[in-house]
């Protein structure tokens, strides 16, 4: 996974390094420090720390492959939990889009909670109703800030 | 100018009722976001943000400041009782504050620390008074040549300080340098990396950014480590009744040590770059090292732990001084509170304090009424905290995530920032789990744009010659400064891993 | 120390979670010369920027007068939408064609924004209301400059290489000094900054020769000494700039300003238009204008409709002319 993230950051650097020296001057008409001077050297930087990076990493799991498979099932657990959050967070975001802050908060944390804190349905029904509607009051109401606005309005 | 009637009048607006409960309301949350684990000030700052809006800038500024010193306070509850730093600059402070408890002496090691991040407030905020004044007039004669130089400091100071990961902590500043140049070139009005988006011309914000590293990726990045999972069982019980107060003698035996400490975190939080977690572990090594029987430390010397609590504190205070009067933060939770100066229109820099006195002032003055405050919260509220320590992180986590997602919304009304803090916040589980610094990260977005601004406008003074960094005396003085700090920070630096190696070997 | 410590408005949030951005209302065939304004119709009040800036002020300020005055009868929904140097705030506004319940305030952005960005608008899109008031900019040195006027500054910058100062590139800052500059006959580096406090920082440390700025934010460098105001850009110079000249009375007039004005959405009726027309000319009447107007150091210009639609379009050539002449815009 290191060697993966380590890609995609090379990717991402190179696409980078890319637009600086294709869209962005490295000096301007008037001989002055252009856009692209920055960037350049920046992105020219990603590309070598990054490579720079990926090859100890190369060489660090050359000698702690042995290691690996022991910790392999506490691993995918591991992930498991991790990949459950990202989920619900993402989903999270797209239900406060379509129905606004506080109805979809409500939604999330019931779901959240159900699936983190199973079997606990008094404790759970109580967080997921209360801290949403002390949230909405305090943001909407005492503090006047933006909440968001639902683009779809639910009858009630 | 007289500093004691300028105090004075800081003092009158501090203390209107209003401005008070601010600063009641920013100390106690400061302190809950210390102890929920991950959770430090640039966390706090960064979400709670949202909530000074509809208040005017003062009462404001004064609760966003107690949230960041007021987090140094509560990170060490969990330090001592659980063995699990609040955040990184109470490392050093479970070193012997776990030790403490663990022999029964809880309400004691609690005690202390409060009185030392009292005295390192404290002591620190003095010393803001004194020195803010005359480094105001020092930095009129700074220019753009001295604020490139400066910029550049702070990044290579982090960076040294980063050791062994240093590589990825390069990376991780020059991602931040590159989110930085999205949007309208300032010198030339030409868009980059905009790719014809409307919402992308004013830039990358730095909040979603903030919001996204350090609130959902140490959320995340907690998840993945099976906090949710495990309760709070390592937590020690301590006992209210008899043996709470510190004894004559725990006071005797560290004075010094709080006055070395409280010294020793303020110079260190004035270096930009550096900063409390460093400040912290410096001055725990110190201590051992003048320590009449340093073979103690490790095992519960309550010297070891009065040692980096002042530090931390005292270097929280210090870190004020270059964001006050430079407009220069020289860590990310001081990048945050930049953040939030610039979102009330406010612009630190040296003439910041001469323009804005009743702010400028009343900010300061209210950091001294903030420290005894928080005295008496994390001595008399003790309970309240252990409690919180008790709500499961499984409960805790997803009301966590509602906070940072209408957090982020709430600032520009963006659905667009919403998503990218949820971005920030994937990248930044990963950052976290593959050793990158989402510190050097958010520290390079904000200084990055100032950088090469600042470059670019010499560049364009001096026509092209970089010799203008050597004719201009204040340049020549941040550079000798700088090569003196590169020098000797790492050596600091190695002795403080020292510290921490001979106590995860000591016993 | 004018504009930096003003306080935030209370938000005015009449309309809460209804308001979907992506509702744009079509009121076109509905509004009949009678009905305007529809006490029933929520006005719907777009500030293109955040919290606690020019344009945020302004806006704020014009709707507490209708508020204070009752100039208005139905509700006013202010909200901030901002993002994008006001591209999605008047894109907003801009989606609502046709509507006369959709409005906002415009500052400098709005001419320089269509410049820099892709936007689907341009200023002239929009059914104009009034131009009520102009920024203006002062050119200073350093309070210990030897500079005392502007007289000297020229046969200075004539013979030696100076730098000038000013926030940004895409706006007023830069194409007041670089028309004046050639009105007078002298050559001069522009120097681009992020903010008014860090270009000031820089001029007092002797990093830049002169610097530009809105007088309203350096007045009390002025006063101190601090800074020495050499001349103003605008027709005729404010009362707290003492005896400073205009450009014009050293006759180098440059004749560009930053328009503060007054939009409807698009093809807005006629009806409306007028109504906010007859409005407005209460507005500027009232003590609160006139104090708002002399706390930001404005120059009262008002033109009216048409007028300010042309206006607008000639800032904005003029504005497209000098900097694709730098080759600051293609």
């Amino acid at each position: 996974m290191r060697i993966v993230f380590l890609l995609a950051l090379l990717g991402g650097a190179v696409f980078y390094t890319y637009i600086a020296f294709t869209d962005l001057g490295f000096l301007t008409r008037t001989g002055r420090l252009g856009p692209g001077f920055f960037p350049r050297i920046v992105g020219l930087g990603i590309i070598v720390m990054t490579l720079w990076a990926i090859f100890d990493a190369l060489g660090q799991r050359r000698t702690a492959a042995a290691a690996d498979h022991v910790t392999d099932e506490l691993e995918d657990a591991r992930w498991r939990d991790f990949l459950l959050l990202v989920a619900l967070v993402i989903g999270y975001a797209v239900l406060i889009r379509l129905f606004g802050g506080w109805i979809s908060t409500i939604l999330y944390l019931g779901v959240a909670l159900s699936l983190l804190n199973p079997g606990q349905l008094k404790q759970n029904l109580l967080v997921a109703t209360l801290f949403p509607s002390g949230v909405y009051l305090l943001f909407d109401r005492v503090l006047n800030a933006n909440m968001p606005p639902a683009l779809i309005n639910l009858p009630f | 100018m007289d500093i004691f009637s300028d105090l004075m009048m800081g003092l009158s607006i501090a203390i209107t009722p209003i401005n008070l409960a601010y600063l009641l309301v920013g100390a106690m949350v400061g302190m809950i976001v210390g102890v929920i684990p991950g959770f430090g000030p640039s966390a706090g700052l960064a979400i709670l943000l949202p909530l000074t809006f509809g208040m005017d800038p003062v009462g404001a500024i004064v609760m966003l400041a107690a949230i960041y010193y007021g987090a140094m306070y509560g990170g060490t509850i969990t330090s001592i009782l659980l063995n699990t730093p609040g955040e990184s600059a109470t490392v050093a402070s479970t070193f012997d504050g776990y030790p403490l408890a663990k022999q029964g002496r809880a309400g004691p090691a609690l005690v202390m620390q409060a009185v030392a991040s009292f005295v390192g407030g404290t002591v620190g905020v003095i010393l803001i008074t004194i020195l803010a004044p005359m480094f105001s007039q020092v930095s009129r004669s700074f220019g753009p040549p001295e604020y490139f130089l400066l910029a550049m400091m702070g990044m290579l100071t982090l960076i040294v300080m980063i050791g062994a990961n240093w590589k990825l902590g390069v990376i991780s500043a020059l991602i931040g340098f590159a989110l930085g140049t999205v949007g309208v070139d300032l010198e030339t009005g030409q868009s980059r990396y905009t790719f014809g988006s409307a919402e992308l011309i004013g830039g990358i914000y730095f909040i979603p950014i903030a919001i996204g590293l350090f609130g959902l990726g140490e959320l995340l990045y907690a998840f993945y480590t099976g906090m949710h999972r495990t309760g709070s069982g390592g937590l020690v019980q301590y006992d209210k009744e008899s043996r709470f107060w510190p004894t004559a003698q725990d006071f005797i035996s560290t004075r010094w040590t709080m006055v070395r400490g409280s010294i020793l975190g303020f110079v260190v939080g004035v270096i930009p770059g550096a900063g409390a977690t460093i400040a912290s572990l410096m001055a725990y090594s110190t201590e051992r090292s003048l320590s009449k029987n340093p073979e103690n430390f490790g095992k519960g010397e309550m010297a070891g732990l009065v040692a980096p609590e002042t530090a931390n504190n005292a270097a929280s205070s210090g870190a004020m001084i270059p964001l006050l009067t430079l407009g220069i933060p020289g860590s990310a939770s001081t990048a945050v509170l930049l953040a939030a100066f610039l979102l009330w229109g406010l612009r630190p820099g040296p003439l910041f304090m001469g323009q804005n006195p009743e702010l400028a002032w009343g900010l300061i003055a209210s950091m001294y009424l903030g420290n005894m405050v928080l005295l008496a919260i994390s001595i008399f509220a003790i309970p309240l905290f252990v409690q919180i320590i008790k709500v499961p992180y499984r409960i805790l986590g997803p009301c966590i995530v509602v906070i940072c997602a209408l957090g982020t919304f709430t600032v520009h009304a963006s659905f667009v920032e919403m998503w990218l803090m949820v971005a920030a916040g994937i990248v930044g589980f990963f950052m976290r789990l593959y050793g990158f610094s989402p510190a050097a990260l958010v520290l390079a977005l904000v200084l990055g744009p100032l950088a090469e601004e600042a470059l670019r406008q010499t560049m364009t003074i001096s026509r092209g010659s970089f010799g203008i960094f050597l004719d201009r005396p204040a340049s020549v003085w941040i550079i000798i400064v700088t090569i003196a700090l590169l020098i000797i920070l790492p050596l600091i630096g190695r002795i403080g891993a020292r510290a921490k190696a001979n106590k995860a070997t000591g016993h | 120390m004018t504009l930096q410590t003003g306080p935030i408005t209370a938000r005015v949030k009449l309309g809460v979670l209804g308001m979907a951005l992506a509702a744009p209302l079509a009121f076109a065939g509905a509004a009949t010369a009678q009905s305007y304004p529809d006490a029933g119709e929520t006005l719907d009040w777009t500030i293109a920027f955040g919290p606690g800036g020019g344009n945020d002020i302004m806006a704020r300020t014009i709707v507490d007068i209708l508020a204070k005055y009752d100039l208005y009868p139905g509700e006013i929904a202010v909200e901030n939408r901002a993002g994008g140097s006001g591209a999605v705030g008047w894109g907003y506004l801009f989606a609502q064609d046709g509507s006369g319940y959709g409005i906002s305030t415009t500052s400098g952005s709005f001419v320089t924004t269509p410049l820099q960005a892709d936007t689907p608008w341009q200023p002239a899109d929009f059914t104009p209301v009034a131009l009520l008031a102009t920024d203006d900019l002062v050119l200073v040195v350093n309070g210990s400059s030897d500079i005392q006027d502007i007289g000297q500054f020229i046969d200075y910058a004539k013979a030696n290489p100076i730098t000038i100062a000013g926030t940004g590139t895409v706006n007023v800052d830069f194409i007041v000094p670089t028309l004046f500059a050639q009105a007078a006959g002298f050559e001069f580096e522009y120097v681009s900054f992020n903010s008014m406090a860090d270009q000031t920082t820089a001029l007092l440390s002797d990093s830049v020769d002169a610097m530009v700025g809105n007088p309203g934010e350096i007045l009390g460098l002025i006063d101190s000494g601090d800074l020495r105001a050499l001349v103003y850009s605008g027709a005729s110079t404010p009362a707290a700039l003492g005896d400073v000249p205009t450009m014009g009375d050293v006759g180098h007039d440059i004749g560009v300003s930053m328009p503060r004005g007054l939009i409807l959405a698009p093809n807005a009726p006629a009806e409306a238009q007028a109504f906010w027309i007859e409005t407005m000319k209460r507005v500027v009447e009232t003590p609160e204008w006139a104090a708002y107007i002399e706390n930001n150091t404005l120059t009262p210009t008002i033109v009216y409709g048409e007028d300010f639609r042309t206006f607008l379009t000639r800032t904005q050539n003029g504005f497209a002319e000098v900097l694709r002449s730098v080759g600051a815009i293609q």
